[in-house]
């Protein structure tokens, strides 16, 4: 009967861990990408609705990715340049796998500044950064916002040309994305 | 409850709670990287929606549209004196083309020889597979030419027509190839007596199957061939037409450079009405020039 109680115990704690973890876990696959070019007298942005990851909030981890072949810039032609840029048969995504550095408070309904601290990789190049956006709690889903400015030189990528006119190498980065908690899913 | 005696109940429980503890282990792991379409189309099997003259079965994606200048020069064996051909009589097309979806187009060209308007459809009926699963791609073509030169015609005697049957691969990174059936069809056609035994007869309706080719130098210059053999009867004199071109792409143009036979620059008139064998140096100059907008 001992023997039986500490087994049913044991259960149960790793039910309540497994719970507490679970629970605090938010997850999305369909996430937004923007990153928005600038070429002298005109702009253009390409987007992917494929983000996908996860934020743990248990052990702060932060994990995302998107399939580069998913980004769209609305002509086929620029697509194509891009992809070749990106060289995404080699590196077929860019991805950030870090921990959430700040606090997350899920009693306050508002926005929360949110910094988060890991290695980006983006054309097998990886690079320690640091970077800051939005979480919100709305009801049981996380929403984040968050943007940076990339490099594209520190990544190794050459800006394509479009005719003589080059793609400049700063690119700005916006990604959003609703999560849901995982044990939903 | 015998089943949940002490000795066979304590390796479920155990069980039970390494699964739960793995379970809420893998959470914080690396997600698995997944392709979201590893199974979608090939890219480009060529870089323009032609081949040379002949269309290719390469199709706009929805919401762009293509504007497209095609010139053809003189002959270049009329030499120097006319800087091979330039100084000739040219024919000019310029085209709009719309992609409604990524699997179908829509578009309207105005030629100079017989002012010829045309209205022409692609639609991309299977699309070659990168896992393999399908491994061709197929495409179906119809244009509709109006001769609007003033002649005393009726509007349907104005009327010409193709079909096309594309069907192509990209047999590797650098190659592909295409085969197209066609039919060409003229609604109205002449037969002229020239003196008391040469006389020309032009035939209503034309088979023909292109056969064309790319090899890829990089990813953005591509060398083509194009040759358009007539099957059963044809017109006195038409022969089978035959272009060579170099594609150079630059971002969202792409342009054609190209030697080929016959000064006309829709399907259903190459077929029928070229009279110029390349092989023996009859031959033209010309160029296409594509641009590519975004409409999205």
């Amino acid at each position: 009967m001992m023997v039986r109680s500490t087994a049913e115990i044991l259960v149960f704690i790793a039910f309540i861990g497994a719970q507490t973890v679970a629970g605090q876990s938010w997850m999305t696959q369909t996430g937004t990408v923007e990153f928005i070019s600038s070429v002298p007298f005109f702009t253009f942005t390409g987007t992917s609705q494929h983000l996908t990851g996860v934020i743990n909030l248990a052990d702060s981890t932060v994990d995302f990715y998107v399939d580069l072949s998913t980004l769209k810039t609305g002509i086929g032609k620029r697509d194509k340049d891009m992809r070749l840029s990106l060289d995404i048969k080699e590196y077929p995504f860019a991805e950030f796998y870090g921990k959430l550095i700040t606090d997350f408070d899920r009693s306050i309904p508002d926005g929360q500044a949110a910094m988060v601290e890991g290695v980006f990789t983006l054309h097998g190049v990886k690079k320690n950064v640091r970077l800051s956006g939005v979480l919100q709690l709305i009801g049981d889903q996380l929403v984040l916002d968050a943007g940076w400015d990339l490099n594209l030189e520190d990544y190794n990528i050459v800006p394509p040309k479009l005719l003589i006119v080059k793609v400049d190498e700063i690119q700005k980065i916006r990604i959003t994305a609703t999560l849901d908690p995982m044990n939903s899913q | 409850m015998k089943q949940f005696s002490g000795i066979k109940y304590r390796p479920v429980c155990l069980f039970l709670f390494l699964a739960l503890s793995i379970g809420a282990g893998t959470v914080q792991a690396q997600i698995p990287r997944r392709l979201v379409d590893p199974g979608g189309p090939v890219d480009e099997l060529f870089l323009s929606q032609n081949i040379v003259v002949t269309s290719s079965v390469s199709n706009l994606p929805a919401g762009n549209l293509n504007f497209t200048i095609m010139h053809v020069f003189g002959r270049v064996d009329e030499g120097v004196q006319s800087l091979w051909g330039v100084d000739g009589p040219a024919n000019i097309r310029f085209g709009l083309d719309y992609g409604i979806s990524d699997r179908l187009s829509i578009g309207v060209g105005r030629s100079q020889f017989d002012k010829l308007y045309d209205f022409r459809f692609k639609a991309n009926l299977l699309r070659q597979s990168k896992d393999g699963k399908m491994p061709i791609e197929l495409a179906l073509k119809g244009d509709m030419g109006i001769m609007t030169e003033s002649n005393g015609f009726e509007f349907s005697d104005r009327l010409n027509y193709l079909g096309a049957v594309m069907l192509a691969r990209r047999m590797s990174d650098k190659i592909s190839l295409q085969v197209s059936p066609m039919i060409s069809h003229f609604n109205t056609v002449s037969t002229e007596h020239n003196g008391e035994t040469d006389m020309h007869v032009e035939e209503k309706t034309h088979f023909a199957v292109a056969l064309g080719g790319r090899i890829l130098v990089n990813d953005r210059v591509a060398l083509l061939v194009e040759y358009i053999p007539v099957f059963g009867d044809r017109t006195t004199a038409t022969e089978n037409a035959f272009a060579v071109a170099l594609n150079i792409e630059t971002g969202g143009h792409v342009f054609v450079i190209y030697l080929k036979t016959s000064d006309y620059l829709t399907e259903q008139h190459v077929i029928a009405r070229n009279s110029e064998e390349f092989f023996r140096g009859d031959f033209r100059l010309g160029f296409i020039i594509n641009r590519v907008f975004s409409l999205n």
